[in-house]
């Protein structure tokens, strides 16, 4: 069976003019595949139909077409594609690791999903690991699901959704397959990052768009408001991603890309910008920049339009495209997952300016490829990579550097499986030129 | 692929334009208020070669673009609601030549844009969301040169169109025809509300297909809809006329699906067979 897919992390991907094609045998990796009974594989393709995946023999849809098309002569119809181009399996965003109860946990943004695994639990060859639990279904809302992270104490897990859904779920660590949260919390639109305090009994989530984090007390839910927002032109947020809210030591670390759109940000004590309210608008116009990259601090309690205590960014950074990070504060270090260079950067937690990372992991032997989620484990001395770029999640010592191989690989999809890399895609074009199709992601 | 922080591109690209002429991919990022110019052979890292960017430009947060090869011009949505027309090769912080936007113009929330160089026209995806699945949402047609708040020479919208939530828009010049991505469902970001999701997706989008002549509340012309199309909410549309096809990208499923509609790419558009 052949599949024609191209590994991707974000980005323009380019997409030559092959894929799936119906036909008689439905093709592997297609959009509505086939499964073959029993295996794990067959029962995540299966879910695909649940997916809004349709069967090619399935009947007419019900009669819903707008009004007047039924004497109207339309072309087309319901017309089989000719190919597809779509990946089966579920791609790595964000991870966490509770090493007390040997638990992973990490979110797909592909399959619109929560997956939990066996701490020790890895590949031995080429095969896929079978995760231990699922959350996905129409009963969770999830949508286009981002970071994910989980309350040790009272083992919960918690994610949010960064597009459509714009919203945050609670759910407990045994929950399983369709199941309700057992909270939800509504967030501004653009939502990415997210972290618990439990020391101070908050969360924090970061937004790209409005340049903002947000922090609500641990349980909000409904329509609770944040008890406070960083926001203004003095924070230095631009599109922030990943964060860690670190109670310890009383503060809140941002990863940021940098861009800044075209008006000047809202002040930081407007309310938070849910979808559709507009509350920036009046707000002049002072023209997008791209900032470096960098990642900010600020004290715990910090509200409104506050510069940050301290500011990693500059060439010798090397910062490109990070998404998450975690601190490990017995070492006083930031792991951050550099998408941009396929690289694991760790700074020391106190760093300022223009600094070199401490340690980089990074080439070939570290199978490290557009990683977007990082954590610590600390109990068990070990640093999880999320890659976005691959089937994996790599697992190295926390103190690993340069080029070297994780001590474990966990498959999500057997080895060689390409990534697709979609993530809610908006729009496409055509190269005639080189008879490719461009995806913006 | 083009990825990295060299490359300047960003999440929430909702348009792309590839330039045959000149071998280049222009592409609007939201997040930045910017828009790249890149080789058509970009790969990597890779830098944009140009970068439309700043205050004078007036671009906030610019959601989708299209460029005009005949008159050189590349038409870019504001993000604050307006059509800006600048020649095709402005670089850094310059003013539009033209702007086309205010309440005459109807212009609301720009999803896509698109022209058509022969007849002097520019194509605008329109939405004007009412709550749940009441929307006003339509393809505006202005002439090239409009500027200012000029109301639209035609309007395709209405319950007959079935356009609700439109997305990006295409023009085949050659048969005077727009391809439209139509993902038929609504947003409820209230937590509690009932809502379409990936596995309940409400009505599932389309594929419509309109003359470019079409004005008021009129259906497609043609329509790629149903289950055996595997659409569910497309965003995304780009045409291939040499080998008469039609390629969709699904915001939900994150699938890229190429559909051959020789039909399509007849004229006009005769064929009944397989249509609802």
């Amino acid at each position: 069976m052949k599949r024609r897919f191209v590994i991707a992390t974000a980005g323009l991907l380019l997409f030559s003019l092959t894929g799936t094609t119906p036909g008689d045998t439905p093709p592997e990796g297609a959009i509505c595949p086939t499964p073959a009974p029993a295996s794990f594989e067959a029962r995540l393709l299966a879910l695909e139909r649940e997916n809004g995946c349709l069967d090619l023999d399935q009947g007419a849809e019900p009669a819903t077409w707008p009004p007047g098309w039924d004497n109207a002569t339309i072309a087309g119809g319901d017309v089989p594609p000719a190919r597809v181009v779509a990946d089966p399996y579920p791609t790595l965003h964000s991870v966490v690791i509770d090493a007390d109860r040997n638990k992973v946990f990490m979110s797909d943004p592909n399959r619109h999903a929560l997956w939990s695994y066996e701490r020790l639990a890895a590949s031995k060859g080429g095969e896929a690991i079978e995760p231990l639990t699922g959350i996905r279904g129409p009963s969770t809302g999830m949508m286009f699901v981002a970071a994910v992270t989980i309350d040790r104490e009272r083992q919960e897990i918690y994610s949010v959704d960064n597009d459509i859904g714009d919203r945050m779920m609670v759910f407990p660590y045994d929950a399983n397959g369709n199941v309700k949260p057992k909270r939800v919390l509504d967030v501004p639109h653009q939502a990415w990052g997210l972290s618990i305090s439990p020391e101070r009994d908050e969360v924090a989530v970061s937004v790209e768009g409005p340049r903002q984090i947000v922090i609500y007390r641990r349980d909000a839910q409904g329509h609770d408001q944040p008890l406070r927002t960083i926001r203004g032109v003095k924070t230095g947020l631009g599109d922030p991603h990943g964060l860690f809210f670190d109670g310890q030591n009383n503060e809140i670390i941002v990863a940021n890309h940098g861009n800044q759109n075209g008006r000047q940000v809202a002040p930081g004590d407007a309310p938070a910008r849910q979808r559709g309210a507009r509350v920036a608008e009046n707000l002049p116009i002072v023209g997008g920049r791209f900032d470096e990259p960098s990642l900010t601090v600020y004290p715990a309690e910090a509200k409104g339009d506050v510069p940050p205590i301290r500011k990693i960014q500059g060439q010798k950074t090397g910062l490109n495209w990070p998404m998450a990070i975690d601190v490990d504060r017995t070492r006083n270090e930031i792991a951050v997952a550099n998408n941009g260079d396929s690289s694991i950067r760790i700074f020391r937690r106190t760093d300022r300016g223009d600094v070199a990372p401490i340690r980089i992991i990074k080439g070939p032997l570290t199978g490290i490829v557009g990683p977007m989620g990082v954590a610590y484990d600390l109990k068990n001395d070990e640093l999880w990579v999320a890659n976005y770029g691959d089937h994996t999640a790599l697992v190295f010592s926390n103190t690993a550097s340069g080029n070297v191989a994780p001590k474990r690989i966990l498959r999500n999809a057997p080895a060689g499986s390409p990534t697709a890399g979609f993530g809610n895609p908006g729009a496409i074009a055509y190269d005639s030129k080189r008879d490719e199709i461009l995806v913006p992601n | 692929m083009i990825a990295g922080q060299t490359t300047k591109v960003s999440r929430t690209m909702h348009g792309i334009f590839y330039d045959p002429l000149h071998d280049e991919i222009v592409v609007p990022v939201a997040l930045a208020g910017a828009v790249l110019t890149l080789p058509g052979g970009a790969n990597g890292g890779d830098p944009p070669t140009r970068v439309l960017q700043g205050p004078r430009t007036g671009i906030v947060q610019p959601d989708t673009l299209y460029v005009d090869l005949e008159h050189d011009e590349m038409i870019v949505e504001s993000g604050d609601d307006a059509v800006l027309v600048f020649s095709r090769t402005a670089t850094g912080d310059v003013a539009p030549i033209r702007r086309i936007g205010g309440p005459r113009s109807q212009i609301n929330n720009i999803y896509g844009l698109a022209t058509d160089s022969k007849r002097n026209l520019i194509i605008v995806a329109n939405r004007v969301e009412m709550g749940g699945r009441n929307s006003n949402d339509g393809i505006l047609i202005f002439n090239r040169t409009d500027n200012g708040d000029v109301a639209p020479r035609a309007k395709i919208a209405g319950p007959h169109t079935g356009i609700i939530k439109i997305r990006q828009v295409v023009v085949d010049e050659v048969r005077g025809q727009i391809f439209a991505t139509i993902k038929n469902n609504f947003e409820a970001y209230n937590y509690a509300d009932q809502r379409p999701s990936p596995w309940d997706p409400d009505k599932t989008g389309f594929i419509g297909v309109w003359s470019i002549n079409d004005n008021g509340d009129v259906p497609p012309r043609g329509v790629i809809k149903g289950p055996a199309s595997g659409l569910v909410w497309p965003a995304g549309v780009a045409i291939n006329p040499a080998s008469h096809e039609v390629y969709a990208i699904d915001s939900v499923s994150n699938a890229l699906f190429m559909f051959r509609t020789p039909e399509f790419f007849f004229k006009p558009p005769t064929s009944t067979a397989g249509a609802r």
